[in-house]
């Protein structure tokens, strides 16, 4: 086991807190889908991110963090998903255009930590994680020529937040602490420009704009919670918390 | 929508066999549907191919003036 830095540490905190709550909003929004392929997809997503989070929570008690607080153990302000998984508020379309972007920013960050003791675990979730960016990527691309209305209002406010997690415009190669620190192979503004190219390549040639995106947000990180990784102060709600967490079932807490 | 058949093998060497069928808009979405519909397998291989696609090749009659 290596020592990472502070930075780091809050950095697979992030991506660990936002696949929490992902596989919360995938079992929340299963039974939901258009299709009965749809509902499969999303309860096989939460399973999958379920054994992605035992994993990092795993890593991250071996960095010194409390695996009870990593449970859910705390206050929805202490919760460092990306902004976008806070509430899903619309239908089924809305529901894609939310998790589609959280759960490839997630992976992004993920791709770039380059820790050798890390590989093996890495290039399983990536395994995972492949079935699910194709599948959102997949479903979007329906769904923009169903409800194009619909998924550009969602991907308006959603892209802008996932880019907000994975970091400010402003870290570089000379200036992101994470990559500075030898963690990650790449630093956050390359992250920020692949994930951007892959949504204007993927709607290009469909009714769905993204001209009004906010592409720069968090352009700098004078207004970036390095902890949360996101701009606003937002949080998920209590219930989430206490569902997360299991307390009112210990049957079904993470343990 | 379009039904699409799926067909798979356990390990390399092993027939592919027919498991079942998923319903898609496109091939794309068969092709992720199968993967999670089905993942109850560590499959080898796993392919979709669209209804429309298969020949059927038993079932057909000889038609007037065609020998057997």
């Amino acid at each position: 086991m290596s020592d990472w830095s502070a930075e780091a540490i809050d950095y697979v905190q992030a991506v660990t807190d936002t696949k929490l709550v992902l596989s919360q909003r995938y079992s929340q929004w299963s039974l939901a889908g258009d299709t009965l392929e749809d509902t499969i997809g999303g309860s096989s997503a939460a399973q999958d991110e379920i054994g992605h989070i035992r994993q990092l929570a795993n890593e991250l008690e071996d960095q010194g963090r409390d695996m009870e607080w990593i449970r859910g153990a705390r206050d929805p302000e202490e919760f460092a998903n990306a902004a976008c998984l806070d509430a899903i508020d619309g239908d089924w379309a809305a529901f894609m255009a939310t998790v589609g972007p959280a759960d490839r920013a997630a992976w992004y960050l993920l791709d770039a930590i380059d820790q050798e003791d890390l590989e093996g675990l890495l290039t399983k979730i990536g395994e995972d994680e492949y079935f699910h960016l194709e599948y959102h990527d997949a479903r979007l691309e329906t769904l923009a020529e169903e409800k194009p209305e619909e998924i550009q209002a969602a991907l308006e406010e959603t892209l802008p937040q996932a880019l907000a997690f994975i970091g400010p415009q402003s870290y570089d190669e000379e200036t992101d602490p994470v990559y500075q620190a030898g963690f990650t192979n790449r630093p956050v503004a390359e992250i920020r420009e692949a994930f951007a190219a892959h949504y204007r390549d993927l709607f290009a040639d469909t009714p769905v704009s993204l001209e009004n995106v906010d592409w720069d947000v968090a352009a700098d990180d004078d207004e970036w919670d390095a902890t949360r990784r996101r701009v606003d102060d937002g949080a998920i709600a209590e219930e989430d918390v206490s569902q997360i967490s299991g307390e009112r079932n210990e049957l079904y807490a993470m343990n | 929508m379009q039904k699409y058949d799926v067909f798979a093998r356990l390990h390399p060497g092993d027939d592919t066999i027919h498991i079942g069928n998923v319903t898609a808009q496109n091939e794309r979405l068969a092709k992720m549907y199968a993967y999670e519909t089905f993942d109850e397998e560590d499959w080898d291989y796993m392919a979709v191919v669209a209804q429309d696609d298969l020949h059927e090749v038993t079932g057909k009659m000889p038609t007037a003036g065609v020998s057997r």
